[in-house]
Formats: C-alpha cells, sequence, structure tokens
C-alpha cells in the first residue's frame, strides 16, 4: 500500500534523486555513535518547538496573566507539568547537546577547510540557542524569572556608549514590565524560531554541499566508504530515544516549580540563573569593581564569541589529528576545566545558601499538620482569616512567638486562634519555621 | 551517489531491519508524544464545570404565590481567571413553604422575561413567549416550560445552583 503510493507520487515528484541526495550520501571512514550529536540537538530544537507550541496554547504574555496562566498548566491542565517539563528539561538537554556537538567537532578538527561556514553559522545557532533560553526564562513571571532577567538586562547596560539605549530597547522603555514580557514573548515564539530555521537549514546545505569530516586520519577516512542510510541514522535515531526517555523522565521525577509570582518591589529577592549560566553567574562573582566588571559583561563575551567565530581562520592548517594540535587543545581543554569548577564553586555556594535547619523542616511538617494554612497564607497558599505570614518573621520574634502557640489571646487579644496542643520541641520546631520566613533568607 | 564498491552500506535484508528499527524508534517517540499532548489540548473539554450552591438570600422574605427576583452572586472561573457574575433567577415561594426556582432565560431564543403581576404571567418582551406561574407555556412560540434550577434551603437560606439550557429545543438541554 506505501510502496503503491510512494510510487505513484514518485512518477510525479521524481522522488528517487531527492531520496538518494538525503540518505546516500557518504560518510567517510562509516558510519560512528560519535556522530550522532548534531541530530540529537535538531531532534531536541523540534522536541521544544512542538511543546512551545503547546504551551503557547495556554499561556498569556501579559504581567497580570503569565504567572497564573503557568499556575494553571501546572495545576489544571491534563499533562500540563509533564508538557512544560519536556520543555524545561528539553532547554537543559539542548544546551548539552550542543556543548557535545562543539566538543566533538572541535576535538576532530571539523571546523577546518574546507568547514569554516559550517563551524561560523554553527556559533550563530549557539547564541540563538543562548537567545531562546535568556527570552524563555522571563516568561514564567515568576520571581526568579522577573530578578534573573533584571540581571541579564543590567549587564547589558555596561556596554560602553549604547549600553543604556540596548538597555531601553530591551526593556521597552525604563522599567521591565508589560512591554517586556510581551517582546520577550514575540522574540521567543516569533523572531528567533524564524532566524533559527534559516540558520538550520544553510547548516545542513553547507554539510551536503561539503560533505560531513569523517574521521581525522586520512587512512581511516579511506578504509571505508558508508551511506548515511541506514547505519547512521539508526544510530541518530537510537540516540534521539534515549535522550527522548531522559527528557521525559526528567519531566515526570523532577517537578520545576514555579516561585512566588514576580514582585517588582521586592529588591531582597536573589535569582539564580540555569544551570547553564552558572558558570558565568559565578565568575561574576570574582570579577566587581569599575574595571573588572565590564571585562566580565561584555569584554570577555564579546571577545569569546569573536574568537569562535574566528576560530578556523586562527587555526587554519588542514592537519586534524589532535596530536599535532596540542596548542589549540590544550586551550579548549583549560576552557572546559574552567567551566567546570566554576560550576562546582557555584553548586557549592548554592547548597551552602540553602542549607535548611531541621527544625524549621519540622516546623513546616506541624505547620501542614495542624492544618494552619486553613487561616493564614504564605506567598498565596491558604485561608486569609488570619494574618499572611509570608514575611511574619521579619515582623515577630521569637519571644513573642512562644507566648503566641502557648496561648494566642495572650499576645493577640480577641483573636480566634486556637490553642493548639504543642509540646516543648514542637513549640521550638513551629517558631523556627515561622523565623525562617523572611524577606532576606 | 553509490557505487557498487560501497560494501559497508547494508542492504537487503538487513537494510530492512534497520529501517524496521529507525521505525519503531519514531513511533515510539511519536506515540509517546502524541498521546499527552492530545490529552493537554482537549483537557479544558473533558472537564465538567463544577456547580456550586450561590445563597440567593432568606427563604423566608419570599412572598407566598407570587414570583420575585434574587440576584445569584456567583464566582465564574474562566480558566485562570476569576470573576463575579450576576444572574437574575425567579423564585417562587408555594403555600407548601417549598420553593421553585426559574431560570432567567426564555426557553425560546434565550431572551430574559419579566413576571407582569396584573396578568399573572411570566412574559417574554422578544417574541412574546408566556408562561403560567408553574413554568407551563401559555402562548407564543416557547417550545418547553420554563427551565427549573435545583434549590434547597440550609439555616433559612435559599441555596441555588445556577445552570444554563440549550434554547429553542423541546427537550432540556444543559449546556
Amino acid at each position: 500500500m506505501l510502496s503503491r503510493l510512494y510510487a505513484w507520487l514518485d512518477s510525479r515528484l521524481k522522488l528517487e534523486p531527492v531520496k538518494e541526495t538525503l540518505l546516500d550520501e557518504p560518510i567517510p571512514g562509516g558510519a560512528s555513535w560519535i556522530y550522532v550529536f548534531g541530530s540529537a540537538t535538531l531532534f531536541l530544537f523540534f522536541l521544544q518547538a512542538i511543546t512551545g507550541m503547546f504551551l503557547a496554547v495556554y499561556y498569556a504574555p501579559t504581567p497580570d496573566h503569565a504567572y497564573d496562566s503557568i499556575r494553571y498548566i501546572e495545576t489544571q491542565v491534563l499533562f500540563g507539568p509533564f508538557v512544560r517539563g519536556l520543555h524545561h528539561w528539553g532547554a537543559s538537554a539542548m544546551v548539552v547537546a550542543i556543548g557535545l556537538h562543539m566538543l566533538q567537532v572541535f576535538l576532530y578538527g571539523a571546523y577546518k577547510p574546507p568547514r569554516e561556514l559550517m563551524w561560523m553559522v554553527g556559533v550563530l545557532l549557539l547564541l540563538l540557542t543562548m537567545g531562546f533560553a535568556f527570552t524563555g526564562y522571563l516568561l514564567p513571571w515568576d520571581q526568579n524569572a522577573y530578578w534573573a532577567t533584571q540581571v541579564g538586562i543590567n549587564m547589558v547596560g555596561s556596554v560602553p556608549f549604547v549600553g543604556t539605549f540596548l538597555v531601553r530597547v530591551m526593556r521597552g522603555g525604563d522599567t521591565l514590565g508589560a512591554l517586556t514580557l510581551s517582546r520577550f514573548f514575540a522574540v521567543h515564539i516569533l523572531f528567533l524560531p524564524a532566524a533559527i530555521m534559516v540558520l538550520i537549514a544553510l547548516h545542513m546545505f553547507i554539510l551536503r554541499r561539503v560533505g560531513p569530516a569523517g574521521p581525522w586520519s586520512k587512512e581511516r577516512a579511506a578504509q571505508s566508504r558508508e551511506a548515511f542510510y541506514p547505519r547512521q541514522v539508526f544510530m541518530d535515531a537510537v540516540v534521539m530515544l534515549g535522550v527522548f526517555l531522559v527528557v521525559v523522565m526528567l519531566a515526570l521525577l523532577v517537578p520545576f516549580p514555579l516561585t512566588d509570582k514576580a514582585n517588582p518591589s521586592d529588591h531582597n529577592f536573589i535569582p539564580v540563573p540555569e544551570w547553564y549560566f552558572l558558570f558565568y553567574y559565578q565568575f561574576l562573582k570574582y570579577m566587581e569593581g569599575p574595571v573588572l566588571g565590564p571585562i566580565a559583561t561584555w569584554v570577555l563575551p564579546g571577545a569569546f564569541i569573536a574568537l569562535l567565530l574566528a576560530l578556523p581562520f586562527l587555526d587554519p592548517h588542514h592537519e586534524r589529528e589532535p596530536a599535532s594540535r596540542p596548542l589549540v587543545l590544550g586551550v579548549g581543554a583549560a576552557f572546559l576545566v574552567g567551566v567546570f569548577v566554576l560550576i562546582g564553586l557555584s553548586v557549592r555556594d548554592l547548597q551552602a545558601m540553602k542549607r535548611t535547619d531541621p527544625a524549621v523542616v519540622s516546623g513546616k511538617a506541624l505547620y501542614e499538620r495542624f492544618g494552619c494554612m486553613g487561616c493564614h497564607r504564605i506567598h498565596g497558599e491558604g485561608g486569609a482569616v488570619g494574618p499572611d505570614l509570608s514575611y511574619v518573621g521579619d515582623q515577630r520574634d521569637r519571644d513573642w512567638l512562644i507566648k503566641h502557640f502557648r496561648d494566642p489571646q495572650s499576645t493577640s487579644p480577641g483573636s480566634i486562634m486556637p490553642k493548639f496542643p504543642l509540646n516543648d520541641q514542637e513549640l521550638n520546631d513551629l517558631t523556627a519555621y515561622m523565623l525562617s520566613l523572611k524577606k532576606r533568607v | 551517489m553509490t557505487s557498487p564498491e560501497h560494501t559497508d552500506t547494508p542492504s537487503g535484508s538487513r537494510r530492512s531491519f534497520f529501517t524496521w528499527l529507525i521505525g519503531a524508534a519514531a513511533g515510539l517517540i511519536g506515540i509517546s508524544l502524541a498521546v499527552p499532548l492530545s490529552g493537554y489540548v482537549a483537557s479544558p473539554a473533558l472537564k465538567r464545570r463544577e456547580r456550586q450552591w450561590v445563597d440567593a438570600g432568606p427563604a423566608s422574605d419570599l412572598p407566598v404565590g407570587e414570583p420575585t427576583q434574587r440576584d445569584l452572586v456567583m464566582t465564574v472561573t474562566d480558566g485562570y481567571m476569576e470573576g463575579a457574575a450576576v444572574k437574575g433567577i425567579w423564585a417562587l415561594r408555594q403555600a407548601t413553604n417549598e420553593v421553585t426556582v426559574y431560570s432567567p432565560i426564555c426557553t425560546h431564543l434565550g431572551c430574559g422575561f419579566r413576571w407582569d403581576g396584573s396578568a399573572r404571567r411570566f412574559k417574554c418582551p422578544c417574541h412574546g413567549s408566556e408562561f403560567d406561574l408553574d413554568g407551563k407555556v401559555v402562548g407564543g412560540p416557547a417550545p418547553r416550560p420554563l427551565d427549573r434550577l435545583p434549590v434547597k434551603i440550609e439555616n433559612g437560606h435559599l441555596l441555588v445552583q445556577y445552570k444554563e439550557f440549550k434554547s429553542g429545543t423541546t427537550q432540556q438541554i444543559e449546556i
């Protein structure tokens, strides 16, 4: 049935040569598992595109509704957390896949002539992906999104002469608000996808015109020549399935909760960027001051991008064997080590910051066990009968809280809060939890 | 592109086997995405609106045998938005103290009708449908009696579940 349909189409559209071009491209040295990262990246791009389209079914890009619409996806929509999880973890996976793809190309010297253009388009694709990451991060409009974007935009402000103007263009005015959100949304779902599709097509076109690089040794490349189909396609498919399953597992098992709704007046919130920006986030901590600051925020990033784009011309020798390229590979390795050390330091700092007192944990459990949220509200969760406890740690001290829990009437005459049967340990834990509810942790 | 010496490229049944495996991997990914994504899009259509009992004021104030309009103030959830909606239902206390509540929407084409005290009839201004106290059609084009809403009395208060029905049909069909 299918073959008859194909024959019918082929007799009209002359598909056979197209099929040959697409599938019978020879791979020097034969198919290999080391060539799968490009197609894995492409697969993840399609996964992002599909999940993104579906997220847009419910998402509303206005400060009034963005947060609520994401909460609606998380709590009310069938498979909502799963679809959002796929998009979130798919983004991380795409960064990993691009990293591995670039590493392979770098190690194999595949950026060298005649493949300079393919590498340069690849660098532009990397920049577009970073653009996706940056614009997408704001869209949930929670505290982390708002303040992380604030920091990101402010970094652009350090560029001399045009910085201030660029910041105003990015924000759509003086403040990060409604206009920022809608332009970030438009860039994320319309402008960047259009640009990335053109560049992906160009990347593939160059690949097909120049051909894949194959192994670095000419002898190995000459040993065998195998068509792209079926073994390389099979390897790509296996890896895509594997990557897909990993992203599915992450989406199902690792929740990606929203923080509180963005509050532009809360200047105490400390945003944390996505893990793939952590190395840079950590680096910025060491680069403070009027000289080092701008170096870190725009001189080095600019130089790094320029270096990446120019790499094929800075290292133009046709020799691709890693052993004969110690300098370039050494610089590359040093950069990678630097990145991983910075990520490690950053994770260590973040963990140190987030360590919670066990008394706070059991106090929180008591809060839930006694149903305190029936009357009290913390960060938008719970009833509105009693006072909002979101920042009660800033308002009350330990003695007041203990006295209050023993007998609410003694500190708040007329309160309808009942006396709860708490022993000393529980009293202490609940108080510790209340004291932890502060604007600045 | 291919030439006979390309012996490394699988052919024959080996090639078909690879084709089959590639198809299986693609199919698995496709189905694992298609099922949740379909549910995701259809999700709001699968949900039945939750009917809430809305307080329509004290039942004892209602005059016996004289329809009275009462406002139902409801919280209406529209996706991730919440708003208030006011619906003016018609409540009629019987001599037995039972209360009948009519939907304020004419069963003909959905206009709002009025109580004409002198004629002792509900009259729809749009197309002249008329209903008696029991909601029966006594004139005009209305295809069925007035729609009754679920009602109960708790602590002396009239509680009503607001519903809407398709207009223009002889059968009462909830929407």
